[in-house]
């Protein structure tokens, strides 16, 4: 007897898996849940990432830290390795954080590789898929591509010049060659292009699946970087056609009330055009809202407050922030969300909980004061993308050269913004007071914690050379640092595995 | 009827004391005393036959004529049976005389195992191998152990050697149920274990040769021997050595006072020692009972057990109740041979909390705290980030788990000798079923339920395991003429791993009445189920040539197909070959007779490999999430949010492969002074290729960032002696003195594509995620530690100062300090092994006592680097203005360090020990009427440690790393054995 057929019964192979209709909705989730959770066991187990902690390996964790830690927004107390190194601008091509973000952006375009080559015509044919599928798997397949191009796009914009591969890359194969940051900026504007006509109505996506209106979105906030990317091109006409196109699509209004956006029934809001969703009982995990809420707790601070049961004393903002608003209460501007009892402004020492006011902007509690579904995993859908950046990327791009904006309709929408924030029109700007400086603070005001900080100092050449604030540089009063840190170094255990890479400049 | 007696003696005279006698025929039978003594009555009259037999001894059988009431004497001198005393050792599949075998084969019997609370069959064997390292894993009772045969050749698949039990090899891989899978055995049924440590004993395992293999034998019956009823019983008490090196209250308070005068009001009014709330005097108990004896054809021996033990930590207990049962018997003039055995035990294990919290708690604050009844009246934070209540932990969780093991096998001999002369089949046919649970309660007051808001939670494990296994092969034995011998063996192995492993989990319970029986009190239930399988299918065969008993020349060829590798790469093939050459049959050997009493030259190459990894590595699957890892994609009808169960693409490597290991060996063997010296003496290198190994693939190739493939090489090199000294024998005394002492070296050949300096980080350790402290690198050693290089101040103590650049070296001069300042500062293997054991006889008393120790093993005090800094007393803020303290490691007194500095070389110390494991001394009392032997003993255990290390004992497993173990314990047996 040399009978050596066994199969798993844990998982399935791919023959038994695709036997089903519901594969593909299944697989097509699972893309989208990779910007959430960090494995196929809740809160953490059956790991999708292997070469670190896997409660430190959730994309939008990752994203979030190295978008805003780095920055004037944002600081951290935790002494785990390599944390400290990214509040200070110290990191090095073995941070375990970078390398988390790096992985996850490949994660994320491995797997919807594998979509699009089990998806194809043929594919389906050959399984009999029912016709419903068939119909379906035009979106699905859009959709599989939009998220792949999110990705590179993230790719691009920490890491310059990547690794790119598409579908055609089966597993297995000879390591994908490096492509320079404007080839792939490039094929992420054909790839939206193409599939827009397949994506569903800006606003008609079941929740949680991007639609027109996500897509245009990814478009507008590539255009507006386009400059960083390209080395030169810009894009500001595209920018503000894609900001055209979302608003003129009517699918999309601002919240009356700006926290909302950033509460544990945001899925509610009329502002969020597309969300990372999570739920206290159905998707567990320590990365996401429930790192941005609890982590922000400490101090004389009640975590029940704020509907967990526990801080974990971590992230607190810097002087910088605070400063930008007219009052730190939030009696003004009501975007200005801090707890300051027991806390001082200064930040004296990074690993001092107490230094630097806390920022609850995100809790989970509802807007009617109702606790989430669990204590420890928030309900809170993290806002991807949020109507009012739509407002200021259309501003910014008509400051910087649009032609087909105007300066009129650029302070209405700033306006629109700042009359919510101050509830009267006591904040509305004039013509005059619309320059780049103002755009920045204002970006910065009205989305604060929202991981775009590091992204727009770039692009005001503020991140690196220029700009000062407490502890860049790994000294109290902060000082400037070397430009090549505006891209993270591909991480050593990449460039050890894949020959054809180069390391970026200065690491 | 009449009456036999008279006196069994050896060839000097010397009395033969337990030699037994047998009235052939019948199964009547005496044991000579301790003057060698025998009185056999009421014999039949008549002509009889007695035969005497006696171990290591030749049969002898006497005629002699009884007549009725009346007395004869028949008195029997016995020869040493040369056949007896060329010792057999067992080898896989079959035998050989020890001068024949031409591999490293090491037997160590039950006269030379470790005494004392032994609940682990491999604890007999600690420091009695050369090159054999048996790390315990921690000090909890009857807790898992490490073992190395010639040190690690895998990285990330197993590094554990194949137990083989009665030729039925076994899965001992770890499970919930228990510390440890091989307590099933009850260590007094074992009659000797066999370690095969090169490649051309192991080869013969093939694809599980590769880390050595362990043969146990058990103990059966003998035919012809009269029954035997043996009974050997002993309580224990254990106790901790030493005590970890935490500050006390006082010296608590005073270090607040200095460094966070401000947290002073967070500290309690109490002088707690946490390590005396949890540290107790532990006692336990152990009885075997045997019976044994056989017939003409037939032997028997039953046995059954029962061992009961607690753990020096509060609540930590382990109980064992075991029975087993061989028979053998011999048909149609010895041409059929059955042999069965069957054994079960019951194991049950009370799991501690581990007394991690205890060296982090607070000592100033109380144990109780009866207004908290939230927390069930214990002092709690109430924190997730604070460490718990080490004694709410011990008191009020309950977590045990059993098992119910049972293993059995049948070998058939059956002898074709009618047909072809010397050919016989035989066939093993065996079984091993392990079922069991473990069960978690912890209630709605217990701290971490309550801090994670689940109120309460139940959690029952069960497990099914079960392994088949059908061998069955061909022995061909013929002396083809005066000077050549040839054995010949060809066999196939069928054996199937199938394991299950269903899981039920409840949070929030309605109420804590029903304990761990409450499920259906769950408000929330997760339940999970696990099942695997894997199959090995194995050709075998096996040429022994023996020319002139000059050169005995050993051939093995194994072709393994495994399940857990793809249908391309499924089947590979392990051959190995050896010579030996025994010096002194040589015809020239004459004058070397005069010095030597044996002589023997052994060379042996051979390919094993290890397939201990996962299983289906090699298969593309989708695994689906869990109910906790959904995703919200739309809503319902009614707005409610619609959860999908994903379903992700695994990352695999279609083209997986076993590890394969080439090992060389070089052996001499040699006794003087008519074989009351002599040893062995080794040299070894084993190079593993196709290294199983997660490894960092490109981004893009595979479905995630790491995958297990085949890449890199890794090297282990050594030399081993092994020396066995009669020192004294004369008739009222002995003393016997075995040593060995064993080097090894690793180092990693190759990884995947990375060379030069960098390397892998491995060795997490406790404080900080993601801090590692050790490096697989290229050149060096396997997980070498990778630290800071700490500047000393002149009194040799580290420099402590806010600034990284004055403590530590700047390697490469960049005027910062970062990770490309560390550098490789050794490994946590031991470069020598060694062993000592002595055994000295005076008339009724013996003492035998086992030293052993290791030099160049590092371990990297985790347990002071992780809390040797001023900053815990600074306390973690847990919410409206209230902190919790930590308390510091004492290591901080000489340090001063006011952060963690993780990376220091300082925490890198020097573990090499000598430990004197036991120490027993017994008393044999004279045999009367009736009974046979009765003896008395008491053995102290792990009683003294000479080491520089500063933790609380400096084996701290194989990883090297020490953090808080469960502490090992010192302490006595004493104990009684009876035979009848």
């Amino acid at each position: 007897c040399t009978d050596l057929d066994v199969q798993p019964r844990n998982d399935l192979t791919p023959d038994v898996f695709f036997s089903d209709d519901a594969a593909y909705e299944r697989f097509l989730t699972r893309i989208y849940a990779g910007l959430a959770v960090t494995g196929q066991q809740g809160p953490a187990g059956n790991a999708d990432i292997k070469s670190l902690d896997e409660g430190f390996s959730s994309y939008l964790r990752q994203y979030w830290q190295l978008q805003e830690l780095p920055t004037d927004e944002a600081i951290i107390a935790w002494n785990d390795d390599g944390l400290p190194d990214l509040v200070t601008q110290g990191w090095s091509s073995t941070n375990q954080f970078v390398r988390a973000m790096y992985y996850r952006v490949f994660f994320q375009v491995s797997l919807a590789n594998e979509f699009l080559r089990e998806s194809t015509p043929e594919k389906l044919d050959a399984r009999g898929v029912s016709k419903e599928v068939v119909d379906q798997m035009v979106t699905y397949r859009a959709e599989a591509r939009f998220m792949r191009a999110l990705s590179y796009w993230h790719g691009i914009d920490f890491f310059g010049d990547i690794p790119f591969y598409t579908e055609d890359q089966v597993i297995g194969s000879t390591a994908p060659t490096q492509f320079s940051r404007r080839e792939v900026f490039n094929f992420i504007v054909n790839e939206l292009n193409e599939i827009e006509s397949d994506m569903l109505e800006a606003g008609t996506a079941p929740y949680g699946r991007a639609d027109k209106g996500a897509l245009w979105m990814l478009q507008a906030k590539l255009y507006l970087n386009g400059e960083v990317y390209t080395g030169g091109e810009t894009y500001w006409n595209e920018a503000v056609e894609a900001c055209n196109k979302i608003i003129e699509s009517g699918a999309y209004t601002l919240m009356d009330e700006y926290h909302h956006n950033f509460l544990a029934d945001n899925d509610r809001s009329t502002e969020i055009i597309w969300s990372v969703n999570f739920d206290g009982d159905a998707t567990q995990t320590f990365g996401g809202t429930t790192y941005l809420v609890h982590a922000a707790i400490g101090g004389a601070m009640n975590a029940e407050d704020y509907g967990v049961n526990n801080g974990w004393g971590g992230l607190r903002t810097l002087p910088s922030l605070v400063d930008r608003f007219p009052d730190e209460t939030g009696n003004i501007d009501e975007r200005a969300i801090f707890f300051t009892e027991g806390q001082t402004k200064a930040v004296e020492a990074i690993n001092e909980f107490t230094n630097g006011y806390t920022v609850p902007k995100y809790q989970n509690v509802t807007s009617e004061g109702v606790a989430g579904s669990d204590p420890t995993f928030a309900d809170t859908d993290y806002p991807m993308f949020r109507f009012g950046e739509v407002h200021l990327t259309y501003a910014e791009a008509v400051l910087r050269g649009a032609s087909n904006g105007d300066l009129g309709t650029a302070v209405a929408y700033i306006n629109a913004l700042r009359q919510r924030a101050y509830n009267n029109d006591a904040g509305n700007i004039s013509e005059a007071d619309l320059n780049l400086d103002f755009i920045l603070d204002e970006r910065s005001r009205e989305l604060y914690w929202e991981g775009v900080r590091r992204t727009d100092l770039i692009r005001f050449g503020q991140f690196t050379e220029n700009g000062v604030w407490a502890w860049k540089g790994n000294v109290q009063e902060g000082r400037t640092t070397s430009p090549h840190l505006n891209l993270y170094p591909i991480p050593a255990e990449e460039l050890l595995a894949n020959d054809n890479l180069e390391q970026n400049q200065g690491y | 009827q009449g009456t036999v007696q008279g006196q069994a003696i050896d060839e000097n005279g010397e009395a033969l004391i337990g030699a037994t006698i047998l009235l052939v025929g019948s199964s009547r039978g005496t044991a000579t005393d301790f003057d060698g003594n025998y009185v056999l009555e009421n014999v039949p009259a008549g002509e009889q036959q007695l035969r005497a037999s006696y171990t290591g001894y030749g049969d002898l059988t006497k005629t002699i004529t009884v007549r009725d009431g009346e007395t004869v004497t028949l008195d029997f001198q016995l020869g040493e049976d040369a056949e007896v005393l060329e010792e057999v050792v067992v080898i896989g599949y079959g035998s050989v005389r020890k001068e024949d075998a031409t591999g490293v084969v090491a037997k160590i019997d039950d006269k030379n195992f470790n005494r004392g609370a032994i609940v682990s069959p491999e604890q007999l064997l600690t420091g009695k191998v050369a090159g054999v390292q048996i790390a315990p894993g921690d000090g909890s009772p009857g807790g898992g152990s490490a073992i190395r045969i010639r040190g690690g050749t895998s990285i990330n698949a197993s590094n554990e050697p194949l137990f083989v039990i009665d030729g039925m090899p076994i899965d001992n891989e770890g499970f919930a149920g228990g510390r440890n899978p091989l307590n099933f055995l009850n260590p007094s049924d074992i009659e000797s274990f066999t370690v095969l440590k090169d490649a051309s004993a192991t080869a013969i395992y093939g694809s599980r040769g590769a880390n050595g293999v362990i043969i146990i034998t058990t103990k059966k019956g003998q035919s012809g021997s009269r029954p035997r009823v043996n009974y050997d019983g002993y309580y224990t008490v254990n106790e901790i050595r030493g005590e970890p090196a935490m500050l006390d209250a006082d010296n608590f308070r005073d270090v607040v006072t200095f460094f966070a005068p401000s947290r002073l009001n967070s500290l309690g009014g109490n002088n707690t020692n946490w390590f005396d709330e949890m540290l107790r005097q532990a006692q336990g108990q152990n009885h075997s009972l045997s019976v044994s004896g056989g017939g003409q054809d037939f032997g028997y021996r039953i046995s059954a057990g029962y061992q009961q033990l607690e753990g020096i930590i509060r609540g930590s207990e382990t109980e064992r109740a075991s029975f087993s049962l061989n028979y053998n018997h011999r048909f149609f003039d010895d041409k059929l041979k059955i042999n069965t055995n069957l054994r079960g035990a019951r194991t049950r294990d009370v799991f501690d909390p581990g007394i991690g919290a205890a060296w982090d708690f607070d000592p100033t604050q109380p144990v109780l705290d009866p207004d908290n009844e939230a927390f069930g009246g214990f002092f709690s934070y109430g924190n997730s980030l604070a460490p718990r209540n080490p004694v709410s932990a011990a008191e009020q969780r309950i977590d045990e788990g059993q098992s119910f093991r049972t293993i059995g096998n049948m070998e058939i001999e059956y002898s074709l000798g009618d047909l072809i002369d010397g050919l016989s089949v035989k066939t093993n046919l065996g079984f091993d079923v392990n079922q069991g649970d473990r069960n978690t309660f912890e209630p709605t007051t217990y701290t971490n339920t309550q801090v994670a808001n689940f109120n309460g939670l139940v959690k029952i494990e069960n497990y099914t395991r079960t392994n088949y296994l059908f061998d069955a092969y061909l022995n061909y034995d013929k002396s083809l003429n005066d000077r050549n011998n040839l054995k010949l063996t060809l066999g196939y192995s069928y054996q199937d791993f199938y394991e299950q492993y269903p899981l039920f989990e409840g949070q929030n319970l309605s109420t804590d009445q029903f304990g761990i029986n409450g499920p259906a009190q769950a408000e929330d239930v997760f339940p999970a189920n696990s099942v695997f399988e894997n199959r090995l299918i194995s050709f075998w065969g096996r040429a022994i040539y023996n020319f002139d008993e000059r050169y005995v020349l050993t051939a093995t060829l194994r072709r393994d197909g495994s399940t857990r590798f793809g249908p391309e790469s499924r089947w590979g093939l392990f051959p190995s070959a050896a010579v030996a050459w025994r010096v002194l049959q040589e015809d020239w050997a004459g004058s070397l007779n005069n010095i030597f009493s044996d002589l023997k030259l052994r060379v042996s190459y051979g390919i094993t490999g290890n397939q201990e990894i996962g299983d289906y590595r090699y298969l593309p699957q989708y695994a689906f999430s869990d109910q906790r890892a959904r995703y919200q994609i739309g809503t319902d009808a009614d707005g409610n949010p619609i959860f999908i169960n994903t379903a992700r693409p695994n990352a695999y490597d279609p083209g997986l492969q076993w590890e394969e290991t080439a090992s060389l060996n070089v052996g001499l063997e040699f006794g003087f002074a008519n074989g009351r010296i002599n040893g062995a003496l080794e040299y070894y290198t084993q190079n593993t290729n196709q290294l199983l190994f997660e490894v960092n693939v490109p981004a893009g190739t595979n479905l995630s960032d790491r995958v297990l493939t085949n890449i890199g090489e890794l090297q282990n090199q050594g030399v081993e002696l092994t020396l066995n000294a009669n020192l004294l024998k004369t008739s009222d005394m002995s003393w016997d003195l075995t040593g060995n002492i064993a080097y090894n070296r690793n180092e990693v050949l190759g990884l995947s594509n990375i060379a030069g300096d960098a390397g892998i980080l491995r060795g997490g350790i406790a404080g900080g995620v993601g801090n590692n402290v050790q490096i697989l690198r290229v050149g060096h050693a396997v997980d070498a530690f990778y630290v800071y290089e700490h500047i000393l101040n002149d009194d040799g103590t580290p420099v402590s100062d806010e600034d990284d650049l004055m403590m530590y070296v700047d390697q490469n001069g960049d005027g910062q300090i970062n990770e490309l300042d560390r550098r490789i500062f050794q490994n946590p293997a031991p470069d020598i092994l060694y062993g000592l054991t002595s055994n000295f006889q005076f008339k009724g008393f013996d003492l035998a006592m086992t030293i052993r120790g290791a030099v160049g093993n590092y371990v990297y005090n985790n347990n002071a680097s992780n809390r040797g800094y001023y900053q815990r007393v600074q306390g973690v803020n847990i919410g409206n203005d209230q902190f919790f303290l930590n308390n510091v490691h004492e290591s901080v007194l000489e340090t001063q360090f006011v952060a963690p500095q993780y990376f220091s070389d300082y925490y890198v110390e020097d573990a090499s020990f000598m430990r004197l494991d036991n120490v027993t001394l017994g008393y044999t009392l004279l045999p009367k009427r009736g009974i046979s032997s009765l003896r008395f003993y008491v053995t102290g255990q792990n009683l003294l440690v000479f080491t520089k290390y500063s933790g609380l004992d400096p084996e701290v497993g194989v990883g090297g790393i020490d953090n808080a173990p469960f502490p090992r314990p010192m302490g006595f047996i004493f104990g009684a054995s009876l035979g009848l």
